[in-house]
């Protein structure tokens, strides 16, 4: 049972003038006293021959009126002091528990008072919550919390982040929701182990989340205090950038973070081996074009005969060393009546064969510098978060757009498959991806919704936790959007919130969703029926490069210094043995 | 050619004053009246407010409403019947602080009774609320019922216009002051001119007002009598007695008590004038008093509610006594 925490803090009184209802009432505010939204109430119901119902519930709407004014023009009267009227607040009130489950409608006149410590726990279910996660704090100052159950998979997973991008803070909800994850230690074990695999796509502003931030005041750091939370950065990242383009050694392409950034691409040898060029086309209208069936052949062909010959590959007795040659020696065998069948089947028109050609030729520019064949093979390029930090970040911003779509389409079917053949959910990899319209649009295939069609139905299961964000729920694959258990709204445009995909947002919420403030989130979870208003704190580690203070200790080293000589045993999460 | 006005008041409330008429009140009062007091009947002639007077901040309204809730027959001993009408009323006084800007109630009594000549009524316990008899003497018949109510109710507005005054306040009491008149710096507000009090002559000076101005104090002599003068209130139709008032203060104050008391209502009353469009009773029906009303009535519950109980209360009387 709810207990009522404090017999002397009654807010109001039941309304009986509107019908009160067992999921929504209004209460009458008592004079001198206040209830603003998000407020936690608690009311019983007296039953006969039974245990008294307690109603709790959040505070969803608050109105004050003039009573005796009868007219608009009545106001003026009543502040001259000449026509007598009361001044009434009253409260909507949305359940969200009835404790014992009896759903009978609170008595008008009962008294309501407002809920804290215990009771505003249980009306908030945090209470039945085994492991909660603290994601901030309540418009009353006090820590709310994201039932674990609903992240890691054990009863729902996923999380669907929208709002307008700049105000809605999107990326620092989602980063400050893993680092809760980390270090809260709610998730034990799980917690400790889990990886984070980031793409940074606006900005070099997740470049830094191992920089403590040199703008912590101490308001911040008591927030964090408040939520059991350490107000450090995050300990253990990797980054990964895109080489520089037209640099031949391969270093990473940054401008801001300098130290701990490695490089990533893939060698001509993984890219035939590995299948990997339906990525290239990964356009949604890439698909509903007729050369699929050539992109597929071509693919099947270079698989099977391409052999990797120093860094880069042979086929067909020549030697590429290039993406730009691979890319032109494929050109030239389709174009070739005599090689076009083997390379493409023979039931291909020409047509099809120059748009797949003028598409391949298009791709030169944007994927050159990251399918390489001309590093070294055996340096460490790839981005696998078994093998890395607890949290990978790779940076796509400075990449086009069609070379983003590679990298993030190849890794995460890269990350996934290897899930699916170590068959186990754990550890947790949480996949935070921005714009996720761009990559899982609503209308059309391409192989990159698939995969991430793939995580959202059976991530769960295998451990892959996908938090993504969008500007727009509506423009995203309704099934992603729909098998994610957690869905958080920051400031929304007025023409996005009022479509269907907001619809567990209440009325007074759309409308408030509309003027949050950076840093407020609305976040429903499937155990509370109400979105939780939450403040988050400000990050406690640097978003850009004038915040960021010194360096971490590990970040001095790069990649090529991936074993560090100087440490005896490996660094965590690290398979490194003793160096010698 | 007759100029025609149309009477601000709905017609249900009757006309301004009763009787009808254009040119003045229905019947010429047998009262001796003494228009001497402020000013030589000969010199009549309006009076604006004098700049001189300094209105009080806090004004005091008293009122008080009645609903005939239902109409009830009693069955006696002997075979004969008696009328009984369940009635209920209330007062309540409103405290204007027109310096602070805040009108609030300070005080609102609610009284309920049974209104018969049968000498074997009760009580009567209608659910929650309990109806009081209140025994009428004479034959009671069904007509004269409601008229009984009105002592009960004057008596309850007089009980609550003792409460809360203060130093260089007024207190307004609708109607005329009757046995209010102990009450100090208290004035009787009268809406509804039924008697001509002045002679035809000074009447003119009474329909030659302008919104604001009053006529000078005259004495009436009658057992209720006393000080009074008429003005006339903002807001009216421009008929001739449309917005005019009488306002009486108790016979027991000095001349110059009475020429003060004027000056202040003059400098008060206006202020509170409604207007026609939300008041039927525009202007003489002052805001406050709407206000103090539409409270009042609300304090009183549903008339259904209670018509409803007391059939059941009466119904179950009888069948089991």
């Amino acid at each position: 049972m709810i207990g009522v925490s404090d017999e002397t803090s009654p807010v109001g009184r039941v309304l009986g003038t509107t019908d009160a209802t067992p999921l929504q009432f209004w209460t009458a505010v008592t004079p001198g006293s206040y209830l603003q939204l998000d407020d936690v109430v608690v009311t019983t119901r007296e039953l006969p021959d039974r245990e008294p119902v307690t109603i709790a519930g959040v505070v969803t709407q608050v109105r004050a009126r003039h009573e005796g004014a009868q007219f608009d023009s009545d106001v003026f009267a009543i502040a001259e002091g000449t026509l007598p009227a009361l001044v009434q607040e009253a409260a909507e009130i949305t359940t969200t528990r009835v404790d014992p489950e009896l759903y009978v409608p609170p008595a008008p006149g009962a008294v309501v008072h407002r809920a804290s410590g215990s009771a505003r726990d249980a009306a908030l279910h945090f209470d039945r919550m085994e492991r909660r996660i603290p994601m901030g704090t309540g418009r009353d100052g006090v820590p709310v919390f994201l039932n674990a159950d609903f992240l890691d998979g054990t009863r729902g997973a996923h999380v669907s982040i929208s709002g307008i991008s700049g105000v809605a803070t999107k990326t620092s909800f989602a980063t400050f929701l893993l680092y809760s994850v980390f270090r809260s230690g709610q998730l034990g074990a799980d917690g400790t182990n889990a990886r984070a695999l980031i793409f940074n796509v606006k900005g070099e502003d997740l470049l830094f989340l191992d920089y403590a931030n040199t703008k912590l005041d101490d308001a911040t750091t008591s927030a964090y205090k408040l939520l059991e939370l350490p107000a450090t950065p995050f300990s253990d990242v990797r980054v990964y950038a895109p080489p520089r383009a037209g640099d031949s050694s391969g270093a990473p392409d940054v401008s801001s973070r300098l130290t701990g950034v490695d490089a990533f691409y893939w060698t001509l040898e993984e890219f035939c081996d590995k299948k990997l060029l339906p990525y290239v086309f990964a356009d949604a209208d890439d698909e509903r074009q007729q050369y699929t069936m050539v992109v597929h052949s071509v693919t099947a062909h270079l698989n099977r005969y391409a052999v990797p010959a120093e860094g880069g590959i042979s086929i067909d007795g020549r030697r590429i060393s290039s993406y730009g040659d691979l890319v032109d020696h494929i050109v030239e065998q389709l174009t070739d009546d005599d090689t076009r069948s083997t390379w493409a089947g023979s039931a291909i028109n020409m047509g099809t064969v120059n748009a797949f050609a003028r598409r391949l030729i298009g791709s030169k520019r944007d994927l050159a510098r990251l399918i390489r064949g001309d590093l070294a093979q055996r340096r460490p390029h790839q981005i696998k978060t078994a093998e890395s930090a607890q949290v990978t970040v790779v940076d796509l911003h400075n990449l086009p757009d069609r070379a983003q779509r590679f990298v993030v389409g190849v890794t995460l079917k890269t990350e996934f498959e290897e899930k699916e053949k170590a068959g186990t959910g754990r550890p947790l990899l949480f996949v935070v991806l921005d714009e996720l319209n761009k990559y899982a649009p609503r209308e059309g295939t391409s192989p990159i919704k698939e995969v991430l069609l793939d995580i959202a139905e059976r991530g769960r299961s295998l451990g892959v936790i996908l938090i993504g964000a969008q500007q727009t729920a509506s423009e995203v694959e309704r099934r992603i959007v729909t098998n994610s258990a957690i869905r958080v709204v920051g400031r929304l445009d007025p023409a996005e919130a009022a479509r269907p995909e907001y619809g567990f947002l209440p009325p007074a919420m759309r409308q408030r969703a509309l003027l949050a403030r950076p840093g407020t989130m609305f976040v429903n979870q499937p155990d509370i029926p109400v979105p939780l208003c939450v403040e988050f704190p400000f990050p406690a580690w640097a978003t850009r490069k004038s915040e960021s203070g010194p360096p971490p200790a590990e970040s001095m080293r790069s990649i090529v210094q991936g074993a560090d000589p100087f440490a005896v045993v490996g660094r965590p999460g690290s398979d490194d043995d003793i160096p010698f | 050619m007759t100029r025609m006005f149309v009477d601000a008041w709905d017609p249900s409330y009757g006309s301004s004053f009763e009787g009808g008429g254009e040119e003045g009140p229905a019947s010429q009062s047998s009262a001796q009246v003494d228009t001497d007091v402020e000013v030589p009947a000969a010199e009549w002639a309006p009076i604006d407010v004098s700049t001189a007077i300094r209105r009080p901040d806090v004004v005091f309204l008293v009122d008080g409403v009645r609903r005939n809730d239902a109409g009830l027959w009693t069955e006696e001993e002997d075979g004969t019947s008696y009328a009984g009408l369940a009635a209920s009323f209330a007062a309540g006084v409103v405290r204007c602080d027109l310096a602070r800007g805040s009108a609030e109630l300070v005080d609102a009594r609610v009284g309920r009774g049974l209104f018969t000549a049968s000498p074997s009524a009760g009580d009567v316990q209608a659910g929650s609320v309990r109806y009081e008899v209140h025994r009428v003497s004479g034959t009671g018949e069904a007509s004269k019922l409601p008229a009984a109510v009105q002592p009960s109710l004057t008596a309850l507005e007089i009980d609550i216009s003792a409460t809360a005054r203060q130093h260089e306040d007024l207190l307004v009491v609708d109607g005329p002051l009757r046995n209010r008149r102990h009450l100090p710096r208290t004035i009787g507000y009268v809406k509804t001119q039924q008697k001509q009090y002045l002679p035809a002559a000074l009447t003119a000076v009474v329909t030659s007002l302008r919104p604001g101005q009053r006529t000078p104090v005259f004495h009436i002599g009658t057992v209720w009598g006393g000080w009074s003068w008429y003005l006339r209130l903002p807001g009216g139709s421009g008929a001739p007695w449309s917005g005019i008032v009488r306002v009486e203060c108790s016979p027991d104050l000095t001349p110059d008590q009475a020429i003060e008391l004027a000056g202040l209502s003059g400098a008060t009353l206006p202020r509170f004038a409604s207007s026609p469009y939300k008041d039927p009773r525009a202007p003489q029906n002052l805001v406050p008093i709407a206000g103090l009303e539409r409270r009042l009535r609300g304090m009183l519950g549903d008339s259904r509610v209670l018509h409803r109980a007391l059939t059941l209360a009466t119904f179950r009387d009888r069948v089991h006594p």
